[in-house]
């Protein structure tokens, strides 16, 4: 059920359709709060909407819980767009973004959830 | 007689045997303190235009006096805004802190004729007795007037969230700088004096957004010391909050470079001139119209 509700947002987005697809993640209560395709559409929606640091936490958070190469994958293309050209590539390789995002996350004390 | 009551800082102490309540306690108590200590200059600027008597206690209070009272946790204190209610003939209610929005603060706000609150959000930008203000400046903050400003760019603060790594990261080559990363809110900060040493040296004040809302006293801060700030333009925060700011805004720290990189003292000047002008008159049509509601 969950899922199917995820791929529907997920194909709002593709077809470009975002305040729908908007509205009905906002329908999603707190049991997907740590759903890690939930955050990653929240996610992908901020970056659409060039809330480029809302969705870089976001996502950083959605690491907390699994891990997908999706995620990095958006991470990655999210600091390209900041022109930290460095950390991007450090995500889309796969033997280097771990690390990279554990020491990211370290500097950063407002993210973890592991506290 | 309208008297003025600063409330924020007579929280309970942290005494509950449950830990959950205990630490709520806590955290009420810590920042009712923080208010009272770091935003009395804030609002007593607000006030400016206002005549009023001060009161230590609501026991000092008389049957139709108006009261001007400034509050933090107000969710909590719904009792004591009915007794207020019923001694009182009009209350004109600071409500400080409340940055996540979270609270039903229905049963209070119901009880008083006009309220003043930082951290807006939707259901308060265009409220009929809602009115959202700046959070203001620390208490002490004040610009030096330096003749030079030996810096490009301050930031001190919390690396709290990706923003503000990003900004750290994208304005570390241009120089000189200021910067004073610390691990918490208000904890092994730089003192006032030292900040208004600092800001006062400074042309341009990154100010990322805080740690749940955009607001920050950093904003603030830099206007009072008379630099150019630079906010985050995520959904438009500050043209809603203020239409026709002075703001530099950005969607992200690189676009920000080139600004403070290249441009030249004239124009620096102009900006800054441009944000001192705009603030005073932002500060006096507030100071005007807190006197409007209040006395009329």
């Amino acid at each position: 059920m969950n899922k199917n509700i995820l791929e529907k947002i997920n194909r709002l987005i593709n077809n470009k359709k975002i305040d729908e697809a908007q509205f009905e993640l906002s329908k999603l209560g707190s049991e997907f709060y740590k759903n890690i395709d939930y955050l990653y559409l929240r996610s992908k929606i901020f970056f659409i909407n060039k809330l480029y640091y809302i969705a870089l936490d976001t996502l950083l958070i959605a690491t907390e819980f699994e891990e997908k190469d999706k995620i990095y994958e958006l991470i990655g293309k999210i600091y390209n767009i900041l022109g930290n050209k460095e950390l991007s590539e450090k995500m889309f390789n796969p033997d280097l973004r771990l690390e990279a995002i554990n020491s990211l996350k370290k500097e950063l004390t407002g993210i973890s959830q592991k506290a | 007689m309208i008297k003025l009551f600063w409330n924020t800082h007579n929280q309970t102490k942290p005494n509950s045997e449950d830990e959950k309540i205990k630490e709520k306690q806590a955290t009420n108590y810590l920042w009712g303190q923080y208010h009272k200590k770091s935003s009395d200059k804030w609002i007593y600027e607000i006030l400016k235009k206002v005549k009023y008597n001060t009161i230590e206690n609501v026991t000092d209070l008389k049957k139709e006096d108006t009261l001007i009272i400034i509050d933090s946790n107000v969710e909590e204190k719904s009792e004591l805004y009915l007794k207020l209610n019923i001694v009182c003939s009009k209350i004109f209610l600071f409500h400080l802190g409340d940055e996540f929005g979270f609270s039903d603060l229905s049963a209070v706000y119901k009880n008083c004729n006009y309220i003043w609150r930082p951290f807006c959000s939707s259901a308060y930008f265009n409220h009929d007795k809602v009115k959202c203000i700046p959070i203001g400046y620390k208490s002490g903050v004040l610009n030096k007037k330096k003749k030079t400003r030996k810096y490009k760019w301050t930031f001190t603060g919390t690396p709290h969230k990706s923003s503000r790594h990003d900004l750290l990261f994208q304005f570390s080559d241009i120089k000189p700088f200021f910067c004073h990363k610390t691990e918490k809110f208000d904890v092994k900060i730089i003192s006032v004096d030292e900040m208004n040493e600092v800001l006062s040296s400074t042309e341009f004040v990154p100010c990322p957004n805080g740690f749940f809302h955009p607001e920050t006293y950093r904003l603030y801060e830099a206007l009072e010391c008379g630099c150019i700030p630079i906010v985050e333009n995520a959904y438009k925060y500050y043209d809603r909050l203020f239409p026709n700011n002075p703001f530099i805004k950005v969607d992200k720290w690189i676009d920000a470079k080139p600004i403070v990189l290249d441009w030249d003292s004239n124009q620096i000047r102009k900006k800054s001139d441009e944000c001192k002008l705009w603030w005073d008159k932002e500060k006096n049509n507030i100071q005007d119209f807190v006197k409007n509601k209040i006395i009329t």
